[in-house]
This record gives structure tokens, sequence and C-alpha cells, in this order.
């Protein structure tokens, strides 16, 4: 490799390079450069990221996502194309991922895309293995639903990984969250679920009602929780990972305030029975997307969160006795980069997605009664 | 017996958020409104706080100043502070309404009771409309001679209530400078607690709410490799430099009676000397750590009587250029005596007189007009013990320096030595670098927001406590009255340069040289 090899990857271009000795063409594209430039590359990374794909288009999607996080986390990219269906080959090539900080300094991250197909991609995991930065932490990212087959592959791709990130808004059924819960209790692999990164702005403008101190204790007296999210259809037959996101938030509020939820998925508060309602909008955007919560209590009074499209801003309000000041919460970015940046931003596994996980299997078993 | 307000279980809901603790609402009063300080960062920094989802629904703001404003001609005036000086301007218009709801004015004189009876019928308006219950906190981001009369003020009307006595909070945020000597700190301190109990009261030291220097603890306490030879059996010495590029702009009469000692070294240097230096805390907790905090400076070495020029430097900048610019000598500043004796910078050399750091000496340099405005740590390790390698040459094995850069560009770096490439044993030192940026990417939050929200939540880690800022004094008073009975000026040096010739003999002496921030 050259200097100017190093110029072509900086600037996004792609390096064919033999796959039996990729870590050695990395390694002589940085040699590329000189020692005394002012303007100096430098090489980041905080994480390892793996996208498994399995089509030209995923591919070229992950590849562009995890481009765009790497300039808030640096890692090392690797972006796997596995096709079992396609004849048996295999060809990978490097590029970088740069971008300027201060002082006139570039930081580049490095992105390798490995291709194999037909009975070739059992040779994927222990190549992606050995390329993996040593002492970085692993973060696996699953673009599409869950296989139901070629397991080995899949068990040995996901090994080395401290987490495990999906989007829960295309699973089919409920059975994907219940492996989900399952890998989080029975491997040392954390599941991430983009859809619960989606969430975090309704958790905190819910949080929000329950901050001011007179509101702290109304948790417990909590008697029925609406929800209306975006649907593509008319709610007939909808897809069940556009109600996934409605599901997370009905478990993530019934275990931190306490509540049980029974094997069925029905809720009980320390006043009886609490009631959840997942209503549905037609909508062409943000399909899955929680638009409005309603929750209402035992006097009767209720609080209200909705989300301003046109202002980026969730507003929650209290109806009852108690003074307390509309409260406003940014809208957070969507963007599939935006949701992986503030995974990996998190050092350690969520604790309280792991915990609500197999909550949302059971009250999931509701929605498709 | 003291009655104790009840605890308030945490709200679940926070778990695992990235906003997991958020204060209670509350009233900040802000007594200099219209100051340069409020502009540029208090108010900035509330907003950007409010931005990031971190203030509470309900937290009210009021500006108390002498020009005659109305609520709505201050929310104008922060909105366009806003924009010039947030982290996270434009402003958001959204944000902005929410945020300007919470915003309100008082207008009034220090010294007028009318103007206290008008601020208190403003609280009592809030804790109605805004749910603030009656919790207070009151910035004095004005001049120290205001102290008195303010606090007499707010203890007079009622204003502050008594923690033993249970019930919604009151605190009280002062900046620096804390007094010019032990003296008048000491009544700066009897003033503020005479008023407030000493938990109630924040001194805000900035340096402190800056992430590098709270790294400075994470970096020492959360790895297990570098506390075993951060003492004098590895530690060959350390220095630090506070050097700014910038004279004394504006506040040429202010700093003429202060000078540079009193500016940075009194609070912000020695702020990180003895975050360096102290002992692992028992937990980071506010008086565990301040507890081994004031310990570093209770064990720094007095000067010896009549030979502290043996161990301190003082210098004043002539005219010269900085950073290409042409830059006048400090008696040509504005509002500065033409005969002044001011230092603009000054060496000294310290010891910690403990078990850990005997006779390992703290170089500190803190100057104004330096070739380029940085602040850094750099720890200096003894050589390896027998020269090994390089035999026959004049290459030197160099010893292994540990910089941790506080600002800008924020990052540590290693200097070790490598083998040189080739067939003979030769060695060159290289660098091990990390920076913030590279690493982590997004600006990091101003020391004013982390400041203010610590204060919003009531904990007190990152703030100077009165037994510090009265040691701080203690040790550093004989110094400045033996430079304040000297009728010879400071040393000078050309602006532009890394301060007098003196400073470079103080640590040459020794046999060592300044390192090159």
């Amino acid at each position: 490799m050259s200097e100017s090899d190093l110029d072509r990857a900086a600037a996004g271009e792609e390096l064919p390079v033999d796959y039996t000795s990729i870590e050695k063409s990395l390694a002589d594209l940085w040699r590329g450069q000189k020692a005394d430039d002012e303007h100096a590359v430098t090489r980041a990374a905080l994480w390892n990221v793996v996208a498994h794909t399995t089509s030209t288009q995923e591919h070229a999607t992950a590849s562009e996502v995890l481009g765009r996080a790497s300039v808030t986390v640096p890692q090392r990219t690797i972006v796997v194309r596995a096709n079992p269906a396609a004849d048996p080959h295999m060809e990978s090539w490097i590029s970088a991922n740069c971008h300027m900080i201060g002082g006139g300094k570039q930081v580049c991250s490095e992105e390798i895309s490995i291709v194999a197909g037909g009975d070739r991609i059992h040779r994927v995991p222990p190549l992606v293995n050995a390329l993996l930065i040593p002492d970085m932490p692993v973060a696996v990212w699953w673009i599409g639903d869950l296989p139901g087959e070629h397991e080995n592959y899949v068990e040995s791709l996901l090994e080395p990984a401290d987490r495990l990130i999906v989007d829960s808004v295309h699973f089919d059924a409920p059975a994907d969250l219940a492996l989900i819960s399952r890998i989080a209790e029975r491997t040392t692999t954390a599941p991430a679920d983009l859809n619960w990164v989606r969430l975090e702005e309704w958790r905190t403008a819910t949080a929000s009602v329950f901050d001011a101190p007179a509101l702290r204790g109304r948790l417990r007296a909590i008697r029925r929780v609406r929800l209306i999210a975006g649907t593509s259809t008319d709610g007939e037959g909808a897809f069940f990972g556009e109600s996934v996101e409605s599901l997370f938030f009905a478990s993530w509020l019934s275990t931190q305030a306490g509540h049980h939820v029974d094997r069925d998925g029905r809720v009980e508060g320390p006043s009886g029975q609490i009631e959840y309602r997942f209503d549905r909008r037609n909508q062409t955007t943000d399909v899955g997307g929680i638009a409005f919560a309603e929750i209402l209590f035992d006097d009767g009074t209720s609080a209200s969160i909705s989300r301003d499209r046109e202002r980026g801003i969730l507003t929650a309000n209290v109806d009852g006795t108690v003074s307390t000041p509309e409260s406003v919460t940014r809208a957070m970015g969507r963007g599939t980069d935006d949701l992986i940046v503030r995974m990996l931003k998190r050092p350690e596994a969520d604790r309280v997605f792991v915990k609500v996980i197999s909550v949302a299997a059971r009250m999931a078993k509701r929605l498709v009664s | 017996m003291s009655a104790v307000a009840p605890t308030i279980e945490p709200n679940p809901l926070r778990e695992g958020l990235e906003q997991e603790r958020v204060p209670d609402a509350s009233c900040l009063v802000i007594f200099g409104a219209s100051g340069d300080l409020t502009h540029r960062k208090l108010l900035p920094a509330l907003y950007s706080l409010a931005h990031d989802g971190l203030l509470p629904a309900g937290q009210t703001i009021i500006g108390f100043s002498r020009p005659d404003y109305t609520d709505e001609a201050f929310r104008m005036d922060v909105r366009e502070a806003c924009n010039k000086y947030a982290r996270t301007r434009p402003v958001d218009d959204a944000v902005w309404e929410n945020f300007a709801k919470g915003l309100f004015y008082v207008r009034g004189d220090f010294t007028e009771p009318g103007a206290y009876l008008r601020l208190k019928q403003k609280l009592e308006e809030c804790d109605r409309s805004r749910g603030t219950g009656g919790r207070r906190i009151y910035y004095l981001a004005v001049p120290p001679n205001f102290f008195p009369v303010i606090c007499e003020f707010l203890g007079g009307e009622g204003m502050v209530n008594d923690p033993e006595r249970g019930g919604p909070f009151t605190r009280a945020i002062i900046e620096k400078p804390f007094g010019h000597d032990l003296e008048s700190a000491r009544e700066l301190n009897r003033v503020a607690v005479s008023t407030f109990r000493e938990r109630q009261v924040f001194r805000i030291d900035h340096y402190l709410g800056k992430e590098t220097v709270q790294n400075l603890l994470v970096l020492r306490f959360a790895n297990g490799i570098f506390e075993p030879f951060w003492n004098r059996q590895y530690i060959d010495h350390v220095q630090f430099t506070v050097a700014e590029s910038i004279g004394v702009e504006k506040r040429g009469g202010y700093f003429d009676s202060a000078g540079i000692t009193r500016d940075i070294v009194q609070n912000h240097l020695l702020q990180l000397v003895s975050l360096f230096a102290m002992e692992p805390p028992v937990a980071f907790e506010a008086n565990a750590v301040r507890d081994e905090k004031v310990k570093v400076i209770r064990a720094l070495r007095e000067f010896p009587k009549g030979r502290e020029h043996e161990l301190a430097v003082r210098g004043q900048y002539t005219a010269g250029s900085v950073l290409g610019e042409k830059a006048p000598g400090y008696l040509q500043e504005e509002n500065v005596k033409p005969n002044s004796r001011t230092e603009t910078f000054s060496a000294l050399k310290l010891f910690v007189d403990n078990w850990r750091w005997a006779d390992v000496p703290f170089y500190i340099r803190a100057g104004k007009r330096l070739p380029k405005r940085v602040t850094d740590i750099s720890i200096h390790f003894r050589p390896a013990p027998y020269p090994l390698f390089n035999k026959g040459t004049s290459v030197k094995t160099q010893p292994n320096v540990l910089a941790i850069r506080i600002q800008p560009d924020e990052g540590i770096s290693l200097k070790f030595d490598s083998k040189v490439p080739g067939p003979s044993v030769r060695t060159a030192p290289v660098s091990m670098e990390f920076r913030y940026a590279t690493s982590f990417g997004a600006e990091p939050p101003e020391a004013y927001e982390r400041l203010l929200l610590e204060t919003m939540l009531g904990d007190s880690t990152l703030f100077a406590r009165r037994d510090e800022v009265e040691t701080a004094w203690a040790w550093l008073d004989p110094l400045l009255n033996t430079w304040a009975s000297d009728s010879r000026p400071p040393d000078s040096y050309a602006a532009g340069t890394w301060g007098p010739e003196s400073a470079d003999a103080l640590i040459e002496r020794d046999g060592r040289k300044w390192r090159r921030p």
C-alpha cells in the first residue's frame, strides 16, 4: 500500500484486499503516512462493531450508518454480507471513515467489508474474530429479523460479542422478544435494541411527570394507561414489530413502578388491576412510534405526554390539583446512526432493558391473543 | 435534636436514563444579573442544561440587578446571550419557549430594603405558580464587598431556611475571589456563615467543573496501574502550568490590585495540586474528598523567611508579540498604575511535606501574555536506574513523562523510549496519546453547567470548602507580604515568551527544565 492508498481510503474509497491478509493490508495503509506530517491522520477506536447483513442494500446501509456513527464513536467497523444461498465465494475490501477535528487534525476509523456466499459463510466468524481489536468491546449489529436457521453460524458470530444490537421493529412474532430475553439470561452477550433507544425520549418525558416531589407517589396510583402508536395498516393484521415500542413502554412503566405482570400479561398495581390500552393510528412516517400516552390515576386526575413533531419536542402535562408547569423534552434523533451512537456510548449493558424485555414478551401475549 | 427533612424516594422511572438525577425545581436568584459573568457563563449554562433536559419542569431563574428591565426585556437579553455563548447555540425555539417561561427579573439595588421585599414577593409567587416549593439558590455574582449587605438582607427578611430545621433547601453560590488575603477570606467566610450554614455555601472555582480536572481523580482512582507509582519512589518532579496568551483585557483595575498569584495560584493551581497529590478519599463524597484535599494544602512547606526568592519568582510582561500580534507591556494596559509592581507571572517551587511526597518538587507557574493558552500537568518519572542502551553515543534515554492536558485539546499523553528500527539498539522517545476529542467526539459540558447542576442537586464535592480557602491563604500570605514589601519591580519578560529568565533559573538550578506544554 502506498501513501496515496491512505488518501484514497480516507476519501472513502474501497480498496480490495486479500481476505487472508486484511490486518497486514491495514497496517500497510497506515504506514503510508509521513511521521512528521503536521496534519497527521489519527486512528481511533473505542469499539469493534460487526454489522451482519444479507443483501447488497443492507450492506450499503450498514456501511453508511456506521460511517456516520464513527464520527462520534470511533470504531473498527466490520461489515459482513453473508448469503448461504449464493455461489460459494469470498472477497474483502478495506476503507476508512475520516473526519476533521480541531487544529486541522483528521481522525479515521477503519472499515472492513467481508462478503461470503454458500458454505463459505462458515469461514466468516473465525475471520471476524481474528480482526477484532484486542481489549475493545465488541458489538454485533444484526440487521433484519433474527434468523431461525444456521444456528451454528449465528452462535459463532456472537461468541465474542459483548453486545447484540437488534431492531425489534423488524420482529414478526413475540417469540423474537423471548429469544432476546433468553440471550440476556443465558449468555454473556448483552442484548440491545434500537427500538428501546427510540423509546428513551418517551421514558424521559414520562419520568419528568413524576420528578416533582408532590407527584412521586402517584406511580402507586396508576389505574389506566392508554398508548397511541403509528401503524402502516388500518389496525387489523398489523405487523408485530410495529407494536413493540408501545409494548416496551407499557412493560417499562410496570416494571419500574413495581407493578406485577403475570404470565398472561395482566398487570396488577397496589390498588388493583391496571388496564393498558394499545391504540393505533394509521400514518406513513414513524410507523410503530408512540404518538401519545395518557396515564390515569385512582383519583380521576391524569398525566399526558404527546409528541409535537413540528417543534421537535415531547410535552408532558399533569391535570390535577398540584401546580406543575408543562415539562418539555427535546425529541432525540431517530436516525439509525443516532440510535447506534447512543447505544454505544453506554459502556455497560442496559439493566433496565434486560428487566423490561422479559415482561414485554409476556405482555405481547395480550396483543396477539 | 434537629429536625430533618423527610427523604423523598428517588424517581424509579429515571433508572438507566441519561439524566438519572434531576434536581427538584427551585428558584435560582442571580444577584448581579446584568454582569458579564451572568451573560457569558451563567445564563448560557442554564439554557444548555435546559436544552439537554437536565432542568426540572418549573425551574425558575430570577435576575436581580440595578438596570430597569421588564421580565420581557430580560428574556430578550438572555436569549441574545444564549445565542452568543451557549454550548448548545443557536437557541432552539421549542426549548427556549419553555425555558423563558421560568425567567423573571427584579430590579433593585443591593442596599435597598424595598428591593428584597419585591424579590421575596416574586419568590412566593413562583412557589405558587411554578411548584418551586420554597427551594432557593442565591448566586452572588457580585464583587465581594456586596456579600455582607446581601447576606444581611436575605437573613433579615427571612429568606434563608436553616437546614437544621428541615423544610425546603436554601443554598448560596459564591464566586471567587474568596478574599484578598487570609484576614479578608476569614471575614468573608464569617459573613457567609452568619447567614448560611457552611453546608449551604457553594464556593465556585470553575476549574473544578472541568471534565479534565475531574478526570484527574478518575485517572488516579479508577485505574489500578497509576496509583502504585504515584509517589516519591517513582516520581522525580511534577510541573503545573496555567498559561494565558491574553493580557488583563478589561480587568486591569481588579487585576492590578490582585496579581496572578491571587488570581490563579491561590485557587485554580492549588486546586490542581491538591487533587493531584491527595490521598484516596474513603468515598467520592463532598467531605471525604475535601478532607483529603485540605490535608495536601496543610502539608505545603512554608516559604523560608528571607529566602523566598529561592523558591518563588515573580514577573511582569513588557511589550512583545503573542501569536503573531503585537502586545503592549503590562504598564501600558488600561486601568493599570504606571508604576505598578503587580506580578503577571509567578513560578513557585513547592514541597508537600508528607509521607507520599517528601522532597518531590512541584514546580508551578502561571502567567499572562505567554506564548499560548494552555493548562497542563506533567509528571516526570525517575530515570531507569542503569543506562543499558545507547552506549558509546551521545543519546541519553529520556525520563518518562505523563502529561495531562487540562485545556485546550484535552487529553493525556505518555512519553517513553522505544527502539529505533535498525541493526543497532538505539532508543528514541515516542508518545502515546489519548485525546478527548478523538475518543469521545462530542463537546463536553461547560464547567458552569456541571457546577450549577451540582448545586441544584446539593452535592458540594466540586466546590471549595471554607478550610481549603483559608488554609491556602495562610500558606500564601507570607510570600505575598514579602513581595508587597519588596521595593524592587518584578522580573520582566517580553510578551509572548515563557516568563522571566529567573523562572528558568528556578528549575534549572535543580538540573531540570520546564516542559514546553
